[in-house]
């Protein structure tokens, strides 16, 4: 979610105002390290990635063309990133995350609550075995719930090519899930 | 949308991120060393010791710098060796409580042993704790330490306000001085001032006496 006066907080920042950046780094921190997080697979190579990104994006504010939409901006430059430390680990991250536990409230029925969770399960493992491009698609797209847009910026493709690997990857999700 | 793109939106509403870390202090840290270096404060030198050279003290080990740590007027460098420490530190004579610049804050209200005027701010000495307060509006840098990786360090949150816990043993820099060995301690921001607490406690306790300052 866009943060309310965004737009002058990018402007602000641009001009050299430290606070501005940093309430724009309050605001992003979340989304970017769990951006990072999802192409790293790592928490810790996450938060480096993150943390250069922001201080990268800081480097680079005098080329933000002004008008355009900061936070694709900013998640390309932490994903690419994350997708160096990725690279330089030499090996495939896997995507650690967990489906959270289900708190069986009342209502739930429980029968039913077991199958969602082992579902929910079945989908993740599936996704971890996908290949390393087929994954961060499905992760940007539907785990972080970007935009089109804003998964092309994260993952440096163009917004065509993001409709179609997300075509192909889905397929690939579903030969998986048989 | 299909059922198999239903089944990847609720897995995305169940899943368990890593929580995220505090990105801020260590953004700003990185930033205000750039600021610095592009301006080459003089004052920086005047005070001995810019963030890098704290983890270069030791030319013998070249400590490599890991990690930084930073609320206002004060950074943490995490390097992988410590210099040679001194444990001796002189806080000179005390001074009355109320000659202090500025309103000093006292854990639960509690008076002192005794008040030092020293290092650019304000010693208070507590059976068992140390405390150190001074303004630290948009100066340099007043405290700077350095900590081996093995030792805990987290950012935290006092009251809001953002702050360090070194959870062991460090090294303490003040303006002009040689590195002392320090033990636990709680670095935090306090609307205009910083403080820095020491007490062999844990992390619970040091913030339950932060929170009690007033």
């Amino acid at each position: 979610m866009q943060p309310p006066g965004e737009e002058m907080l990018v402007e602000r920042a641009c001009r050299g105002d430290p606070a501005a950046f940093e309430e724009l780094v309050l605001a992003y921190q979340s989304l970017a390290f769990r951006t990072a997080f999802v192409i790293a697979g790592d928490a810790a190579d996450a938060e480096e990635a993150a943390q250069d990104g922001f201080v990268k994006a800081h480097r680079a504010l005098r080329r933000f063309r002004r008008g355009q939409p900061f936070r694709p901006w900013l998640l390309a430059i932490v994903a690419n990133e994350a997708r160096n430390r990725r690279r330089s680990r030499g090996r495939r991250a896997a995507l650690a995350l967990r489906a959270a536990a289900e708190p069986g409230g009342a209502g739930n029925d429980p029968e039913e609550a077991a199958l969602a969770a082992e579902r929910r399960e079945r989908i993740l493992t599936a996704v971890e075995r996908l290949r390393d491009d087929d994954r961060d698609v499905l992760a940007c797209r539907y785990l972080l719930e970007l935009s089109e847009d804003e998964t092309a910026a994260a993952l440096g493709i163009a917004r065509g090519t993001v409709k179609s690997r997300t075509h192909r990857a889905l397929s690939r999700l579903e030969e998986e899930l048989r | 949308m299909t059922d198999l793109e239903l089944g990847l939106r609720d897995v995305a509403a169940h899943l368990d991120f890593p929580p995220t870390p505090a990105l801020l202090g260590g953004v700003v840290a990185r930033l205000d060393r750039r600021r610095h270096r592009r301006r080459g404060l003089a004052l920086a030198v005047a005070i001995g010791v810019a963030a890098l050279a704290v983890a270069f003290a030791v030319p013998a080990s070249r400590a490599s710098l890991l990690r930084f740590f930073h609320v206002r007027g004060a950074t943490v460098s995490v390097i992988d060796g410590l210099p040679p420490l001194t444990s001796h530190r002189s806080l000179g004579q005390p001074i009355p409580l109320d000659t202090a610049a500025f309103r000093l804050l006292l854990p639960s209200g509690r008076r002192p042993e005794s008040v030092h005027a020293a290092d650019g701010g304000y010693w208070l000495r507590y059976p068992g704790l140390l405390l150190f307060e001074f303004q630290s509006g948009g100066g340099p840098e007043v405290l700077k330490k350095a900590t081996l990786g093995k030792t805990k360090v987290e950012y935290v949150q006092v009251r809001g306000e953002p702050g360090i816990w070194i959870g062991g043993r460090h090294a303490l820099y003040l303006p002009g001085g040689p590195p002392v060995a320090a033990g636990r301690a709680l670095i935090w921001q306090h609307g205009p001032l910083t403080l820095r607490l020491e007490a062999a406690v844990g992390l619970e306790r040091a913030l339950a006496i932060a929170q009690s300052v007033r």
